[in-house]
């Protein structure tokens, strides 16, 4: 199943958009940059990677000279990649729970968008504009996002820990140790296989 | 919205009956027309979902099938292919899915699971007497009108610790809180059932949960076959035979008892969430409490935003796993369209706890849990909260009880420097609990039984 | 710099491919057979270019039409999909494919348009550049470290949690000596490779 690697999925989705509304989602992503709702939102679910919006104008599919013929679109498209952890269901369940506002406000200017909510006609809507995934490579594939970050604070608490209980005596370093140790335990999950996709 | 009609609604699906005593028979059908003709009597047998204001029943009778059963009836094919797709697969083909392997694959399940089994009876009753008779019954009326085959059966009972009934389990535990509430469902509600609004408080959640044809959580329809009359007010049950190994449980519950500064019981009550009279460790994390656990009002009543470092309960303890209430953020939004109502029953005899207790036997508890869609509910919890730990943040760790982890695996019981609540790792997990067999099964309303035993399910 | 999100880079690349007259599907389908066969473990390209933590390929046959009152859109090439995220500016990285999965990169670029080989690097930074599109907005959740930092912080999550497990309820002298061994083991051990599966058998050994 080529959209899998390990525990990552790779979503692509393409919409046409009238041209006249990429502006004004051109304009919310530039504000999205600057205050952070919806990267902050993205972040607390914390089951992504990695996620893009590209915004593809119609003379903006590349075209290298002839003899390529040119391109004679009448809409611009939205591309999304997203490298997530979890099924296809749960992923898109999840936003449409929580983080349906921000949805809405990317894709209501595509074609034919039906909402984010109800659930099963936005499925619908995405299963109609997703490309399959060719070839799909990650660094880590046993590793979800979550893993990652408690992987980083394990390993500074490590650092922390092995740098300030040098040269302590055995039961000053115990209670170091002690410290530690409520420090990684919420992170110690193992990592491994994912669960079989759905 | 209006009052559900509890009398087109059967009572299993609506309601734990907390009667004491159960049989499970499981049936085949043999010839359609006389299967149907068995259905068409049993339906006035079966204990819809009316309250009982003028008296409890001796028993209860109620009925549901899996998909060959449907098909054995004859329902017209487009109607059985309408059936969500892991319903029509049934669950020995959903084992990837739920880690059903090692111990737990269908090749170590009872022999009638390996089989084809095409409809579930179930019968509860206040006592054992009353028991046989109402199975007599039942048998009298299979034999009268055939078409029917009884392959196998399982009875079940309310554990009797020294004479007395109680609601604990095989392990110990005082089993049967959390079950959810659904908006239009005549039951006393309790505090915490439900699910969390924006201002902290507990509101029952959408009745499309648990039945279909009304509004879920996600505001529209949950999957349904058709047509509407098939399946309006019926629901989903799965039906799960977890025997226990209660010698190594108890075995392992001592060994790390000793090592855990803060006593075996307090480590018991890590394990679960709840020490082992049903007090909600969140709510008492030092000692039991009666007033607590007696206290409807409280005895479910509790969030864990206020732990989510675990140092209370732990963040793998198995009720924050099955229900996480606010753990995830969001005021509890993402797990809302992931509860189940749970209807089990301990089935074998009790092992006294000053006993090593017994690992072979026939003991354990019959898992039954209904719900608007197996996919979406059971089978989620199952695969993505017990078998698997990323969304709680712990990684590939396993439910601690009933993980499937074949000797490997990890528990880590989150501390502090208090020297009775330390941090705890407990490793080399082995299967507590094995699976011996189950199925999907669909409980339809008592209008889609008649529409069934009368041949006129019309999917157009 | 909507192309980058703290050190990481998100590339978007998308390569029209070869017609072959008004014949076009033999080159998508040779991409598409070619990719099938590629691993897609560390062994494969991206393996070898060690910065990328996750990279994509996507032939895109068309765009879609999702039904009236909308028209129906074509494109007039297929295009090839190149997702990656990877650390470090982007010349280093089209360096890094051209020199280091010279032979994968050639497999799969091959077969599109205006593609000049890779053996003249510069040439093949430009034509890759030439098919860049600008990502209009970028989210990465760990926007701060490389992916060696990040092999060798899971290789220790998991050295660490077999220590806690091992050294549980040890006395103070016990527990201080075996920390230092521990921690003398993790300085020697060698980083996992990018796409590996290091695994607990592995960090066991560290102990």
């Amino acid at each position: 199943m080529s959209n899998i690697h390990g525990k990552a999925y790779a979503l692509n989705t393409i919409s046409p958009m009238q041209p006249w509304k990429t502006y004004i989602l051109r304009l919310f992503f530039w504000f999205w940059g600057i205050y952070k709702p919806l990267g902050d939102g993205l972040k607390q679910l914390s089951f992504i990677h990695f996620a893009r919006w590209v915004i593809v104008p119609r003379h903006g599919f590349p075209w290298l000279g002839e003899p390529q013929p040119k391109n004679d679109l009448r809409y611009d498209y939205l591309l999304f990649f997203s490298n997530f952890n979890g099924t296809w269901n749960q992923y898109i369940d999840a936003f449409s729970a929580v983080l349906y506002d921000g949805l809405n406000l990317i894709w209501r200017w595509s074609e034919k968008f039906p909402g984010s909510r109800p659930v099963t006609p936005f499925k619908n809507f995405i299963v109609r504009g997703q490309p399959e995934t060719t070839y799909y490579y990650t660094a880590y594939p046993h590793a979800t996002t979550n893993d990652v970050k408690a992987a980083h604070r394990v390993q500074a608490a490590l650092q922390e820990f092995a740098k300030g209980s040098q040269g302590l005596p055995p039961d000053k370093f115990a209670d170091a140790y002690l410290q530690f140790l409520m420090k990684v335990q919420g992170d110690l999950g193992e990592t491994g296989e994912a669960p079989v996709g759905t | 919205m209006s009052r559900l009609d509890a009398t087109d609604i059967q009572g299993f699906a609506v309601r734990g009956y907390n009667f004491p005593f159960a049989r499970f028979l499981f049936l085949k059908i043999l010839e359609g027309k006389k299967g149907r003709a068995w259905l068409g009597r049993l339906i006035a047998e079966i204990t819809t979902g009316e309250r009982w204001d003028h008296g409890k029943p001796k028993s209860t009778v109620n009925v549901a099938f899996t998909f060959k059963g449907l098909e054995a009836l004859e329902l017209p094919m487009a109607s059985l292919m309408s059936f969500p797709v892991e319903f029509v697969q049934g669950m020995k083909a959903r084992a990837p899915i739920l880690v059903d392997k090692g111990r737990n694959a269908p090749e170590h399940w009872d022999v009638v699971w390996q089989g084809e089994v095409h409809a579930w009876v179930g019968i509860f009753a206040q006592g054992a007497a009353e028991l046989d008779r109402r199975c007599l019954e039942l048998l009298a009326l299979e034999q009268e009108t055939g078409g029917v085959e009884n392959i196998g059966s399982q009875d079940a009972a309310a554990l009797q610790i020294n004479g007395q009934i109680t609601s604990k389990e095989h392990f110990g535990y005082t089993d049967g809180f959390g079950n959810p509430e659904y908006l239009g469902m005549e039951k006393d509600s309790q505090p915490g059932q439900g699910k969390l609004t924006e201002d902290g408080k507990w509101t029952p959640l959408a009745t499309g949960e648990l039945l279909l044809e009304y509004a879920d959580e996600a505001g529209e329809l949950p999957v349904a076959p058709l047509p509407h009359l098939l399946a309006n007010n019926g629901t989903f049950m799965v039906y799960r035979k977890l025997h226990q190994n209660v010698a190594t449980f108890r075995r392992y519950l001592k060994e790390k008892g000793k090592l855990y500064p803060g006593g075996e019981e307090k480590l018991a009550s890590k394990f679960i969430g709840r020490w082992r009279d049903g007090t909600p460790v969140e709510l008492s994390p030092d000692k039991p409490d009666p007033a607590i656990m007696n206290d409807k009002n409280r005895n479910v009543n509790f969030t864990f935003g206020k732990d989510l470092e675990g140092t209370c309960c732990p963040i793998g303890a198995h009720i924050r796993r099955t229900n996480p209430r606010d753990a995830f953020g969001f005021n509890g939004r993402v797990i809302n369209r992931r509860r189940i109502s749970r209807r089990g029953m301990p089935y074998g005899p009790y092992s006294p706890e000053d006993q090593p207790g017994n690992d072979d036997g026939e003991h354990g508890v019959v898992f039954m849990a209904v719900n608007a869609s197996i996919f979406r509910q059971f089978e989620f919890v199952q695969q993505q909260w017990i078998e698997y730990g990323n969304d709680a943040r712990q990684g590939n760790d396993k439910d601690m009880l009933i993980g499937n982890h074949g000797g490997h695996g990890k528990f880590m019981i989150q501390g502090t420097d208090d020297p009775k609540n330390p941090p705890f790792l407990c490793g080399g997990l082995p299967n507590f609990v094995e699976l011996r067999g189950g199925d999907y099964f669909f409980m339809p309303s008592i209008t889609a039984l008649r529409l069934i035993a009368e041949h006129a399910v019309d999917p157009r | 710099m909507p192309n980058k999100s703290g050190t990481i880079y998100g590339l978007t690349i998308l390569s029209p491919i070869k017609h072959e007259g008004h014949i076009d599907t033999s080159h998508s389908l040779a991409i598409r057979k070619y990719l099938h066969k590629l691993p897609a473990d560390g062994r494969g390209p991206f393996g070898k270019v060690s910065s990328t933590h996750m990279a994509r390929l996507v032939v895109l046959d068309d765009v879609e039409y999702f039904g009236m009152p909308s028209c129906e859109d074509h494109l007039k090439s297929r295009y090839l999909i190149f997702e990656s995220n990877f650390d470090g500016e982007l010349e280093t990285y089209l360096n890094d494919l051209a020199t280091k999965a010279s032979e994968e990169v050639h497999g799969i670029w091959q077969h599109c348009i205006g593609y000049p080989g890779v053996q003249n690097v510069p040439a093949f930074i430009a034509y890759m550049k030439r098919c860049q599109v600008e990502t209009t907005f970028y989210f990465a959740d760990v926007n701060d470290k490389t992916v060696e930092q990040t092999l060798v912080a899971l290789q220790r999550q998991s050295a660490v949690a077999s220590f806690i497990e091992k050294n549980q309820g040890k006395p103070p002298a016990e527990l201080h000596r075996a920390f230092g061994e521990f921690w003398a083991r993790l300085q020697k051990a060698p980083p996992p490779k990018p796409g590996s599966t290091p695994g607990k058998e592995f960090t066991d050994k560290l102990l």
